[in-house]
């Protein structure tokens, strides 16, 4: 049975105060399960990466319900002291450019996430590797993020979205840097992780041709998120 | 746990260890400038120190014969010998001289002594000490005379027979040792053209029985202080101890200048206080994307403030590190000594580590502002 993981309940978020406050989304409310690929659409400036950050526990939210995992997150506060504990623990988070830690190699990129969730290192460097041969760049453990390929750079950026076992990844455009072929095939590989390892993906795209991949679909326009078939 | 600052280090290590090393030549300034002093205060007592009396008679009213001038007759040695405790008294003069050698004249600090005497206010290191009145004299090797070199000064010709090591007066000068009549006829015999104007004058001007100051020893069981202010009752002169004349050396004479080099270290070590602060902020802020990418990913504050506060501090120890081999081999290639000591190396170390921990704040407090979101693509 499908797990609720991420479960939003009119929520909003606006900037400014008076005549120039400007709600970036508003009274958002969805549910996002366990092993679903979902596809966060919208034009530029419609409130995507607001809604994601929001998800993130990076942004606070002005108004509304946000849970993450069953946990309660934001009810008109944030419900947590520590928002970084909950994206450590629960959340994984792909970027549009890898933005990998450009003084770390791939493994090291990999393995700082538990690490700093106190996992020991040989425990860590053993699931990082897992990973890393999982998603074909196990022979590139000791590069900087300077000798690879974009690919690769995604590649081992997606190793470090798994590495701390997230409930959640929330990705931002992640194949934008990519070329056609490329692109599918990290959306694919999403896909398949989500299927696999029950994780919830959340994805900022502006590519209509990987809607297909998608379990669902959210759109996003001018700060209204509805559900599209 | 990853060591952040060391992996970041590392991926720009000549950058950073260039730098450091940049800071690390102030930080060498700083302690060669701490040196100078130390080598000030060493230098001063040398002479004194060499002398070793029990008591300083010197012109009335005057702190010499080393902070002032002071002028005294010879013939009264006589008179301080008849008081009581007083053992031996030396007479002893003091002058700057310029020594000429090849191109270029050397500015010397010559002691007159009574060179028949034991009194030997020296320590050689090769050749003899003078041991009669026919022109001889003895140098420091920082001269640059070998035994056996003629020196003009004055109206005659010096012969070296005798060689010091170190031997520095407190202005950093070489000594020199002269008898004491032939120091007298230098630094107080007239020309022969206005000693010949003076007698047409009817002006005598061939005396030259005249001294700076007397060393005295005196006998066991005599409280120097006591005879002190004997000799100053009856003689009407300046009677210093030797601790006295130290403090009047430390004190008064090198003070104004221990404290320039004290200011001077001052600036230097807000200046490098400065450009540490200034790196370490530098090197934050190009670092603004990687901070907000390891917060997002849920770095605590704590890892980032140890990341920012460990280069800092391996800044300042590299700085340091690289200062002191600075400083080491610099040192006996100064002009003037350089004393440097391990205690004021410990010291600054300790200070530099201070500085680091402080430089750091501007940057920590930099990244902790930074918003995680800023890793998202808008």
């Amino acid at each position: 049975m499908k797990k609720r993981i991420i479960s939003v309940e009119n929520l909003s978020k606006t900037y400014g105060e008076g005549e120039n406050a400007v709600t970036a989304i508003k009274e958002a409310t969805f549910d996002i399960y366990s092993g679903e690929t979902v596809a966060l659409l919208g034009p530029s400036g419609s409130g995507k990466t607001t809604l994601i950050t929001m998800i993130g526990c990076i942004t606070e939210p002005t108004s509304g319900k946000l849970s993450l995992d069953g946990e309660l997150m934001y009810d008109q506060k944030w419900q947590i002291y520590d928002t970084r504990r909950i994206r450590r623990e629960k959340i994984g988070f792909i970027f549009q450019a890898h933005n990998l830690i450009p003084f770390l190699n791939v493994l090291e990129n990999v393995t700082i996430v538990p690490q700093m969730n106190g996992i020991k290192k040989a425990t860590a460097d053993q699931k990082a590797k897992e990973l890393l041969d999982y998603l074909g760049v196990e022979d590139k453990l000791t590069k900087m993020p300077s000798q690879l390929s974009g690919g690769q750079s995604q590649r081992v950026a997606i190793a470090r979205s798994l590495a701390n076992n997230p409930k959640i990844i929330l990705a931002d455009e992640p194949t934008a840097a990519l070329d056609g072929e490329r692109a599918l095939s990290v959306m694919n590989l999403l896909r398949k992780l989500a299927h696999e390892q029950e994780v919830a993906i959340v994805v900022v795209t502006h590519d209509e041709r990987m809607l297909p991949l998608f379990d669902r679909i959210l759109r996003v326009e001018d700060g209204i998120v509805k559900e599209t078939i | 746990m990853i060591n952040l600052a060391q992996r970041d280090i590392a991926h720009s290590l000549g950058k950073f260890v260039t730098t450091a090393l940049g800071v690390g030549m102030l930080i060498g300034v700083v302690l060669v400038m701490i040196g100078i002093y130390r080598g000030m205060v060493h230098d001063a007592m040398i002479v004194p120190n060499n002398i070793a009396p029990d008591l300083w008679v010197v012109q009335k009213d005057t702190l010499g014969p080393f902070a002032e001038s002071s002028r005294l007759h010879e013939d009264l040695k006589y008179s301080l010998k008849g008081f009581a405790g007083v053992k031996e008294v030396h007479p002893l003069t003091f002058q700057s001289l310029q020594m000429p050698k090849g191109d270029k004249p050397i500015r010397v600090y010559a002691l007159g002594y009574e060179s028949l005497s034991s009194f030997k206010p020296f320590t050689l290191t090769q050749g003899t000490a003078i041991k009669v009145r026919s022109r001889e004299i003895i140098v420091d090797t920082k001269t640059g005379f070998i035994l056996g070199d003629k020196i003009t000064l004055g109206r005659n010709i010096y012969t070296v027979v005798g060689l010091t090591h170190k031997a520095v007066s407190s202005g950093g000068d070489p000594m020199v040792y002269l008898d004491l009549h032939e120091a007298q006829e230098l630094q107080f015999l007239f020309s022969n053209e206005q000693i010949r104007n003076d007698r047409v004058r009817g002006a005598q001007s061939t005396a030259t029985a005249t001294v700076n100051a007397f060393a005295l020893t005196l006998s066991p069981g005599f409280d120097s202080k006591t005879v002190a202010q004997e000799i100053h009752r009856w003689k009407h002169q300046e009677v210093y101890t030797q601790q006295e004349q130290s403090d009047i050396l430390t004190k008064n004479l090198i003070e104004r200048s221990a404290k320039q080099i004290g200011m001077f270290t001052m600036i230097l070590l807000i200046v490098s206080s400065v450009i540490i602060s200034l790196i370490i902020y530098t090197m934050t802020m190009g670092k603004i994307k990687e901070i907000a990418i390891l917060k997002l990913i849920g770095a605590s504050n704590f890892l980032i403030t140890k990341m920012i506060a460990q280069q800092s501090l391996l800044m300042g120890i590299i700085a340091f590190a690289g200062g002191a081999i600075f400083a080491n081999a610099s040192a006996n290639h100064f002009p003037k000594t350089v004393i440097l000591i391990p205690s004021d190396e410990l010291k600054l170390f300790l200070v530099v580590i201070i500085i680091s921990i402080l430089a750091s704040i501007g940057g920590i407090r930099s990244a902790l502002r930074i918003d995680p979101a800023s890793a998202i693509g808008g």
